[in-house]
């Protein structure tokens, strides 16, 4: 609903639009709500529950951890686990004493100091290996000269054909590698992150539990994810039904704002509740969940690229010349791309002379030439 | 915009005027062939009688031959007969003829001799009346004069050119401030003392007429009344004395057309209903949203009438144009607070639509453009004098404008709408009148996405006016309304489906309305509505898609109710209108109904039971009396004080969770759970004529509590659920507020001003404390805007130029922000304050147009008008909503306004 803004722009004829402009509430409430954030899955690892205390509006957020917690997790045969505070509010299982299986029901607890909290006992329910990740080139359009310019859509296929998984959640993390246009010692780095948004889908409205064509991650070209060789590991979990109506909640109030039909903002409180006063509210989620994972490369040729070093050059000297009055925030390149006598740059940036300001120079294992 | 001005006079009341005198003038002379005026002149110089009439009236006039020997009396009668001039012979003997109306007397019994109103009274006013073509008529038994006690004067006012009553019209004696309306069947009933009166009929956009009475006893005139010049129509606004002094109601509010095109139009489309919500007491939640609040009440709350059928969605394109072609509306009416005993089933307001009048004489139309939409209007007699068709149609191009603006985003949108609207109106009879209507919308839109939405409104009504006696007349209206949208998506082929929703309904009405001599008017009636909604079906849309159908138990109902109303005049400075309606309502199988844990909220996880209703049988009855009434007290003569009391009750509801109600919620019935909605308003109202009756103000306070609202539990699913019942939340509500109105209608600089002081609060009801909004305290809900001000003008400059204005203010309305944040999948969650604990900024705007119509000549084949006009010329970025979204690690607030700039448009149109 928010293009409606566009459209009533392009309706008036005129330069007339909607406008959006930011401003910072005054809130003078405090809030400090506990919050369980964390996921126990099948596989060989270790896993982490992350217990922080909420935080205020419009400030950085670095999450206020609850430290000294007991916390356990009681399976359906009665057979309890304890969790070992890793660093500051962050608790983790040992990964050659608890796994997590398909099937079987997991409860969470949490003593801090007096007071109890206790989650609902969810039941790990299987997920299949995800049957193919692929992506399509999209034209978004040309450039002023009539170059095509394309990004990229990946999607994603996958099928329960037991039909024991009728919910599904995504996440990934992407990795692209991206090469600087000058020679300088860390010229070739990686880059990676984290998804970022909750990519949800509900087959149980279908006749069978399958995904086609899923749309997971849509690359533009505005960064330099698509210039060198992009990868992306894609996890795929299964939900029960309350934890997807959990996400889809979330979604709703983080994604779909801004409208002209916008839904009335609520809270949203998850599977964690205080044993001795359930009024107060517990916010984030305890997931149990099978987990499939899958990989896609992508090193493709796309077309119309931005120039995403333009700004970099600063000033041009001859080599080997003396370099009068260098100062410690400018950086040396040398730049000999063009076949001619490389020349010394200058570049006020940093990050156009050394990418690990950005990126890591450490190959990743799995990155393949 | 319209129809052609006819010149000429529809005869409406095919008799002959009485002639109550033995008073014979034979005719002598040869007449056959004799012009109107020779005839005339003979008969003065050959008897001692004088004529008195309008010159324009006979002057191209010929005698009928009617044999000879006759008198002249019969003459007249043959040669005026079905020309709309009627003639009395008074007591003098002399002969009147008047235009328009005519005269009835009750028949002096033989022998009685009355005694006479002074001659030099009577000759003088004629001489001076004469002037204005108005004429002195007797009205009643001369008898009767000296006999003590007021008495009535009754009777019908009437188009001219359709012959169809007009309601609201004004019918007031100068001298002795006593006045009074005509009621919705153009019927009015005054009360004056015995004597020489003149008696003046007001309505604006028609010429006003005054006529001079002789009354000795009660007695009935009816009165034609026609239109202003149309190319004029802007400029010629004719001074409407509109007598709130003398309404029953309390707050209600009329718009005519002739009103509305004096106000700034927002994008180029002056919008009728649109303009109802810029009255006192009318809220909306923001700039071009669906939906309006009256007093405090939701958007569901408004019972929206178009051809006596009620609209489900009265929106095209998310708000921004009502639903309902201008073009077709003669006025609109809205009752926000004395809401009379024949209208039920809603709680807040009725907004009666009061389609056009076709024309019966000969073709009219017109036709516009705007930046938005094209529309025309055909208004053609197919019978001339007995039947007329209306025929409107608009649409929008926006489509046409998407595809040319190279924009990814508006490549890969549409929003389109157009309506239709038909209606046929047949005169059988002097007795018996049937008009049919059809009316069809219909929205498409999809916004950067594969998702495609489309809704349409359909209504098809009939209508048959029935007069038993001229005091006493029935209207038996059968009337189906049904609305539906659907939504579809075929990205994915696998994914491909329909998701539709319905409602429906059947309307059998019939209503009465007696006028019995004296001081009383009585309406009762009966309706029956047949309720049928489908919730919702979910099925695929091709062949290959995966989607499993699931489709939603349909709900059917029927709500009935018996009505009696009475106003009567106890004395001529107090009056009562009592009504008792009394609303059934039948919850009907099949159905299954879901049976819950008492002892816990209901959820879906909580169901104990399920109980299976057959069809037909009924699942749940409600019923209850509706109490309707209003106290008239007169103080002066220019001020009076108005009481109300009104219950209504409503079976039908919205489920809408969002800010404005949108064209994709779902309709649901009262049913096993959800129980009827009950409002209860009580107003007082003070009204009084200022500045020597050229300015009207009035001020009105009301309470109002309303128990079964609905409110939603957080993050409800409405659309697409079984079992609705576990996401509402029962509310109780309290609304008061306080409406002060200044209008000032006469002169080149007509102006209007009002502010409003309101709240409305609510407070959840339950046992348990997940389904309390806020612990269960009061709050406002998100359309309370306590301060309201908008002041409107316009300003003639000349006969064919006119500059108007508006400007509206009000308070923000409440919103929730967020208290504090967490972070969960890598996201930022917000945690959000007590529902509606804040609110965004106060809105202000202005709004300008000049209007200027093409030159006066009359015998043009197109008369052109232009309309400039400017939205929000200061240029204010009114806040619609506040939202927040997390932007690198921080949650940010963002206000989004919808208009942040002005918007100039230029509309043309013209009449044929």
């Amino acid at each position: 609903m928010r293009y409606l803004l566009l459209i009533i722009l392009c309706l008036s004829l005129i330069l007339v639009a909607g406008c959006i402009i930011k401003f910072t509430p005054e809130i003078e409430e405090d809030n400090t709500l506990l919050v369980v954030e964390g996921m126990i899955t099948d596989q060989n690892m270790t896993n982490k529950i992350r217990i922080s205390h909420a935080l205020p509006v419009g400030k950085v957020i670095t999450p206020v951890p609850v430290k000294g917690c007991r916390v356990t997790i009681t399976d359906r045969h009665g057979s309890i686990y304890n969790l070992k505070e890793s660093s500051p509010g962050i608790y983790i299982t040992d990964s050659t004493r608890f796994r997590g299986q398909v099937n079987n029901r997991y409860r969470l607890n949490i003593v801090d100091g007096g007071k109890s909290y206790e989650s609902y006992t969810m039941e790990m329910k299987p997920v299949p290996p995800i049957d193919s990740i692929y992506y399509e080139k999209v034209l978004i359009g040309e450039d002023e000269f009539g170059v095509p310019i394309e990004e990229c859509q990946v999607y994603l296929d996958t099928k329960d054909p037991f039909g024991k998984c009728l919910y599904y959640r995504w996440d990934f993390s992407e990795t692209w590698e991206f090469i600087l246009p000058y020679s300088v010692p860390n010229y070739r780095c990686w880059k990676s992150a984290y998804s970022g948004k909750i990519i949800i889908k509900n087959t149980s409205v279908y006749n069978q539990s399958r995904v086609d064509r899923f749309p997971i991650q849509y690359i533009s070209n505005e960064t330099e994810r698509l210039k060198v060789k992009y990868s992306m590991l894609v996890n795929q979990y299964s939900l029960n039904e309350d934890e997807y109506a959990y996400w889809e909640r979330v979604k709703s109030v983080s994604e779909n704002v801004g409208g002209l039909y916008d839904v009335t903002p609520m809270s949203i409180t998850g599977n964690v509740y205080r044993l001795d006063d359930p009024d107060v509210p517990v916010l984030g989620y305890f997931s149990v969940s099978a987990v499939a994972r899958e990989r896609i490369f992508i090193d493709d040729n796309f077309i119309g690229l931005p120039n995403y070093y333009s700004y970099c050059p600063g000033d041009t000297i001859r080599y080997p010349g003396p370099i009068p009055n260098l100062n410690i925030s400018a950086w040396l390149i040398v730049d000999n791309s063009n076949g001619q006598p490389p020349y010394r740059v200058i570049t006020y940036f940093r990050e156009c002379a050394d990418c690990t300001l950005r990126g890591t120079n450490v190959k990743p294992p799995y990155w393949d030439e | 915009m319209t129809l052609k001005v006819l010149t000429t006079v529809f005869l409406l009341l095919i008799s002959v005027a009485l002639q109550g005198q033995v008073t014979k003038y034979p005719v002598t002379w040869k007449y056959e062939n004799q012009k109107f005026r020779e005839f005339i002149q003979k008969a003065e110089s050959v008897h001692n009688v004088k004529f008195f009439y309008k010159e324009e009236w006979i002057s191209d006039k010929a005698v009928t031959f009617c044999g000879d020997s006759v008198t002249v009396a019969q003459v007249l009668d043959a040669s005026l007969r079905e020309s709309g001039i009627y003639f009395l012979i008074n007591r003098h003997g002399d002969i009147i003829l008047t235009s328009g109306y005519m005269v009835r007397r009750i028949e002096t019994p033989a022998g009685v001799e009355g005694k006479f109103i002074p001659s030099v009274i009577l000759t003088d006013s004629l001489k001076s009346r004469q002037v204005t073509g108005s004429m002195f008529i007797d009205v009643g038994n001369p008898s009767d004069r000296d006999k003590p006690g007021a008495v009535t004067l009754s009777g019908y006012v009437r188009d001219e050119n359709t012959g169809e009553p007009i309601a609201g019209v004004s019918v007031f004696n100068q001298k002795l401030s006593l006045g009074t309306i005509t009621n919705s069947f153009g019927f009015y009933s005054l009360s004056l003392p015995r004597g020489s009166h003149s008696v003046q009929f007001t309505f604006i956009g028609l010429k006003e007429k005054t006529i001079n009475i002789n009354l000795y006893s009660s007695g009935e005139i009816d009165l034609g009344m026609s239109s202003v010049l149309i190319p004029l129509k802007e400029a010629v606004v004719s001074a409407q004395k509109d007598r709130i002094i003398q309404r029953f109601e309390v707050g209600l509010e009329n718009i005519s057309l002739v009103n509305l095109r004096l106000l700034p139009a927002s994008l180029g489309e002056s919008d009728i209903i649109k303009s109802v919500l810029s009255l006192p007491g009318v809220k909306v939640v923001g700039e071009g949203s669906s939906g309006f609040n009256v007093r405090g009440g939701s958007a569901d709350q408004n019972l929206i009438l178009l051809y006596g059928a009620p609209m489900y969605n009265s929106n095209h394109f998310f708000g921004f144009f009502s639903a309902v072609n201008s073009d077709i509306i003669r006025d609109v009416a809205l009752y926000k607070g004395g809401i009379p005993a024949r209208y039920g089933g809603r709680i807040s307001s009725v907004l009666e639509i009061t389609p056009k009048e076709g024309n019966r004489k000969e073709f009219a139309g017109n036709a516009g453009i705007s930046p938005v939409t094209a529309h025309f209007m055909i208004d053609a007699p197919i019978l001339k004098d007995k039947c007329s068709l209306i025929l409107t149609g608009r649409s929008t191009y926006s489509n046409w404008i998407f595809r040319r603006v190279n924009n990814a985003i508006l490549q890969n949108s549409m929003a389109s709408f157009y309506d239709v609207n038909a209606r046929l109106t047949y005169d059988i009879n002097k007795n018996n009148k049937i008009e049919t209507a059809y009316y069809l919308s219909n929205d498409a839109f999809r916004l950067n996405s594969d998702s495609l939405y489309k809704y349409d409104n359909n209504i098809v009504s009939v209508k048959w006016k029935h007069f038993f006696s001229r005091r006493f007349l029935s209207i038996v209206t059968v009337n189906n309304s049904n609305y539906q949208y659907k939504i579809s998506s075929e990205r994915v082929l696998q994914d491909g489906f329909k998701m539709a929703h319905k409602v429906n309904s059947t309307w059998f009405k019939a209503d009465f309305n007696w006028y019995p001599e004296g001081r009383s008017e009585m309406n009762f009636g009966a309706d029956v509505i047949k309720y049928s909604i489908k919730p919702g079906d979910y099925t695929p849309s091709n062949d290959s898609s995966l989607v499993i159908p699931h489709l939603i138990q349909k709900e059917n109902a029927v709500e009935a109710a018996l009505y009696f109303d009475e106003k009567y005049t106890i004395t001529p400075f107090l009056s009562v209108n009592a009504g008792l309606r009394f609303s059934s309502y039948f919850a009907l199988g099949p159905a299954d109904i879901m049976l819950y844990d008492p002892l816990v909220p209901k959820n879906v996880s909580t169901i104990t039971d399920t109980s299976v209703i057959s069809p037909g049988r009924v699942i749940k009855t409600y019923a209850g009396p509706e109490l309707r009434l209003s106290l008239n007290f007169r103080l002066t003569d220019n001020s009076s004080v108005k009481i109300n009391y009104n219950r209504n009750r409503q079976y039908l509801h919205l489920l809408t969770n969002t800010t404005s109600i949108s064209p994709t919620d779902t309709w649901k019935l009262s049913d096993y759970y959800l129980k009827p909605q009950i409002g209860d308003q009580y107003a007082l109202g003070y009204y009084r004529m200022l500045n020597r009756n050229r300015i009207e103000a009035s001020a009105e306070i009301y309470y109002k509590s309303i128990r079964n609202m609905l409110d939603f539990k957080g993050g409800a699913r409405l659309v697409m659920n079984e079992n609705a019942e576990t996401e509402i939340i029962n509310v109780r509500g309290r609304a008061y507020g306080l409406e002060l109105s200044l209008k000032s209608t006469e002169g080149r600089l007509q102006w209007t001003a009002g502010y409003t002081y309101s709240r409305i609060l609510i407070r959840s009801i339950s046992d348990f404390r997940e389904e309390l909004v806020n612990s269960g305290k009061w709050f406002p809900a998100s359309f309370d805007k306590p301060h309201d001000l908008t002041v409107t003008f316009n300003y003639l400059i000349s006969r064919r130029f006119s500059f108007s204005g508006s400007y509206t203010y009000n308070t923000g309305r409440p919103v929730t922000y967020p208290t504090g944040v967490f972070r969960i999948g890598g996201i930022t969650v917000p945690i959000y304050s007590e529902r509606n604990a804040y609110r965004i900024p106060d809105y202000s705007r202005l709004d300008i147009a000049v209007s200027i119509s093409g030159n006066l000549k009359l015998k043009k084949i197109a008369h052109p008008h232009w309309a400039f006009s400017v939205y929000n010329v200061l240029g204010r970025a009114n806040v619609y909503s506040v939202y927040f979204r997390e932007n690198n690690n921080r949650i940010k607030g963002y206000k989004l306004s919808v208009f942040g700039r002005p918007i100039p448009s230029v509309t043309y149109s013209f009449d044929f």
